[in-house]
């Protein structure tokens, strides 16, 4: 927990904070300091310039060659004081000592003009060509002074300083008071809750920003997770019927000695079932390929003129079996993809068109060439489709109360794979219906460009065989 | 006992009518919930099994439209569904009992035995008519202790009047109840099972009510 508070974003924030307000509290501190400093220093040269010129004024040429020093009162009083100490020294131009206020100064010898610090004291020298003066004056008091100064901006500093933590550290929790909401939303849609979302205040600020796209994301993982659920338990109800009829064959043929019809009866009616939890297996392994993005499309010249064949070919026997009658009329038309897809798009309509015809229906597959599209019509005469129902047919799992009165077996994936198929090869499928009349799918591909009528110039369809039959289910 | 089932998957409910029909019932199968509907109307069933997915309205509309109407009659929801929701909806509308496809057929059998049961005026699985004895479970009858055998149709009618024992019940509930609906057989064809039964349990246990029907004396 420490750990964590030292390397929060907010411990952080205000480290960096405190640690620049301090650097520039010190830089501030030492360059009034130092300006004090210098100021009061000058006005001590000042002073003591000015001591110098009335000690120097205050010198006497004696006969013979010595000096005398003879201060006006005041000046006296000045070099008497207590505090701070002052004192002078004069010297001839030659070094020699002339006069000193105090014994106990342990000059040098006579020094050059200028200014200096010596210890703990201030001394200005100077030289008027015969003599120099030496004026000195401690300067505790300027240092203390200066001491307390110090001290007054440090207190005050470190006071500013906590007020300032003090305001930055609120600042600083409301501003990231949203991250906390943020990350404890995220966890809780990481624990499942998927409806949690990121309340959000100021939209314009960064982190609404940031709320906003997060809940941008939550809304699709929901999304997804939701339809990923409802495709599983979709999944889950279709595979539990068959099942079902499965089981209770099973179990009542078990029940006691059968005849010989019976067993086959039964084991018919297995078959029956098997063979449509296959179809269902193949659709929901499609759909959950296609999904995942596992399934690819390959980009080949396909004519699609023979997908249809080989489909309608695939669909002889059933509509042999349903009396229905199929006819195609196509023009040789090449498309860029994948033929084995193509062959199951194909299939799949036309297998419904089959399925949803009366006995001496007649199904048409046509397909043409219209501007740059590769136009297939299946169309059948049988039971339609109710306007309520056409906007959802192509859902999965989405079957027609007609459909299912008429066809139970379907599961209602056959459309969406056949959709999922068209939309992989941009390309478009729509559906007109009249219930009773019949049904017109129309799928508009986009036709290989230029060789649209160009005979064999597509790589061969693929052989013909069970594959057409793989994944076909009903309305 | 007749039973309507009502599923729109034909080779399940061909099986499930098979099942039933083995079991003694009289078996109906409607394929949709309209003509669930209308055969209710005409035959009250002993129980209803009832698939949830049905073309054109779903089973609990079937349900609520059945108990709106004033059917009394148990009825078993069979679902593929098997989430609480629906397990809750279903016997809220009135189901009496609820089976989750893929089941067991003796399951389901049994259940509906157990309903049947559950609905008649005595709820034991032995029924007793003076010194005739009813396993409704073993489909057995005894006669102080001794095991007398029955035709199906002879053990049906036996039973219904057991459950009803000491109200009357006409000749044509028991046909209704015996029979199915492609039965069509003359109603004194009862009378002859009747003979029957009296001829091999004695003619104390079923009494006659003339020009009414028969009851077993509680």
């Amino acid at each position: 927990m420490a750990e964590r508070a030292v390397r929060s974003l907010r411990t952080r924030l205000l480290a960096w904070y405190v640690g620049t307000s301090l650097l520039v509290l010190a830089t501030v501190g030492v360059a009034v300091c130092w300006v004090t400093w210098q100021s009061r220093v000058s006005a001590v040269d000042a002073e003591l310039r000015v001591q110098a010129r009335r000690v120097s004024g205050a010198v006497r040429a004696r006969p013979g060659g010595a000096f005398d020093v003879e201060l006006p009162s005041d000046a006296t009083a000045y070099f008497q004081q207590a505090r701070p100490r002052t004192y002078y020294a004069v010297w001839t131009i030659r070094g020699r000592l002339v006069d000193q206020s105090r014994p106990d100064l342990g000059l040098p010898a006579a020094p050059v003009s200028g200014a200096r610090t010596r210890g703990a004291s201030r001394e200005v020298i100077v030289g008027d060509g015969e003599l120099t003066v030496l004026v000195g004056r401690q300067i505790d008091d300027v240092r203390e002074e200066l001491w307390s100064l110090a001290g007054t901006m440090a207190l005050a500093g470190t006071g500013a300083m906590a007020l300032a933590l003090l305001c930055a550290w609120l600042v600083a929790s409301r501003a990231l008071a949203p991250v906390q909401r943020i990350s404890e939303t995220a966890r809780r849609m990481a624990g499942g809750e998927l409806s949690a979302r990121v309340a959000v205040d100021r939209t314009e600020s960064e982190l609404g920003q940031v709320a906003d796209a997060l809940n941008l994301a939550f809304d699709r993982l929901h999304e997804a997770l939701e339809r990923q659920s409802r495709f599983t338990a979709d999944a889950s109800h279709e595979l539990r019927t068959p099942v079902a009829m499965l089981s209770a064959e099973v179990d009542w043929v078990l029940m006691r000695e059968r005849s010989a019809a019976e067993y086959r009866e039964a084991l018919e009616a297995c078959s029956r079932v098997a063979a449509r939890m296959r179809g269902l297996v193949q659709s929901l392994l499609i759909l959950a390929r296609a999904d995942s993005g596992e399934l690819s499309v390959s980009r080949e010249r396909v004519r699609l003129d023979l997908v249809i064949d080989q489909a309608v070919e695939s669909l002889r026997q059933l509509s042999l079996d349903r009396c229905v009658r199929v006819e195609s009329a196509m023009m040789p038309v090449t498309v860029e993809g994948d033929s084995e897809r193509l062959l199951q798009l194909v299939t799949n309509l036309v297998l419904n068109a089959v399925v949803y015809s009366p006995p001496d229906g007649l199904v048409r597959v046509a397909l043409t060439l219209e501007g740059n599209e590769a136009t297939v019509r299946v169309t059948d005469r049988g039971i339609g489709i109710e306007a309520d129902d056409l906007p959802r047919i192509f859902d999965r799992f989405y079957r027609c109360t007609s459909a299912r009165t008429c066809e139970p077996g379907g599961a209602g994936l056959g459309l969406a794979i056949a959709k999922w198929i068209v939309d992989a090869h941009h390309g478009a499928i729509a559906c007109t219906s009249e219930p009773g009349c019949g049904t017109e799918f129309v799928v508009r591909l986009p036709a290989h460009q230029a060789a649209g009528r160009v005979p064999g110039t597509g790589p061969p369809p693929p052989a013909p065989g069970e594959r057409a039959v793989q994944g076909l289910s009903r309305v | 006992m007749r039973i309507l089932i009502v599923e729109d998957e034909p080779d399940l409910a061909r099986t499930l009518g098979r099942a039933f029909g083995e079991d003694g019932y009289a078996v109906d199968v409607a394929g949709t919930g309209a003509d669930a509907l209308l055969k209710a109307s005409f035959v009250a069933y002993d129980t209803i099994v009832l698939d949830v997915r049905l073309p054109g309205g779903d089973g609990f509309g079937v349900l609520a439209e059945l108990r709106a109407r004033g059917g009394r009659m148990p009825v078993l929801m069979l679902t593929a569904r098997d989430g609480l929701e629906d397990k809750v909806r279903g016997l809220n509308a009135g189901a009496d009992d609820y089976l989750t496809k893929p089941f067991a057929l003796g399951e389901l059998l049994a259940r509906v035995r157990a309903l049947i049961r559950r609905a008649s005026s005595d709820p034991r699985p032995e029924l007793t008519a003076g010194a005739v004895v009813l396993d409704t479970s073993a489909r057995v009858v005894r006669r102080d202790g001794a095991v007398v055998e029955l035709t199906a149709r002879e053990y049906a009618i036996l039973e219904l009047l057991a459950r009803r024992k000491g109200s009357l019940v006409t000749r044509s509930a028991i046909y209704d109840h015996v029979y199915d609906e492609h039965e069509d057989t003359l109603s004194n064809v009862i009378d002859v099972h009747i003979a029957s039964l009296r001829r091999k349990l004695g003619r104390d246990v079923i009494q006659t009510r003339r020009g009414h029907g028969y009851i077993i004396d509680g």
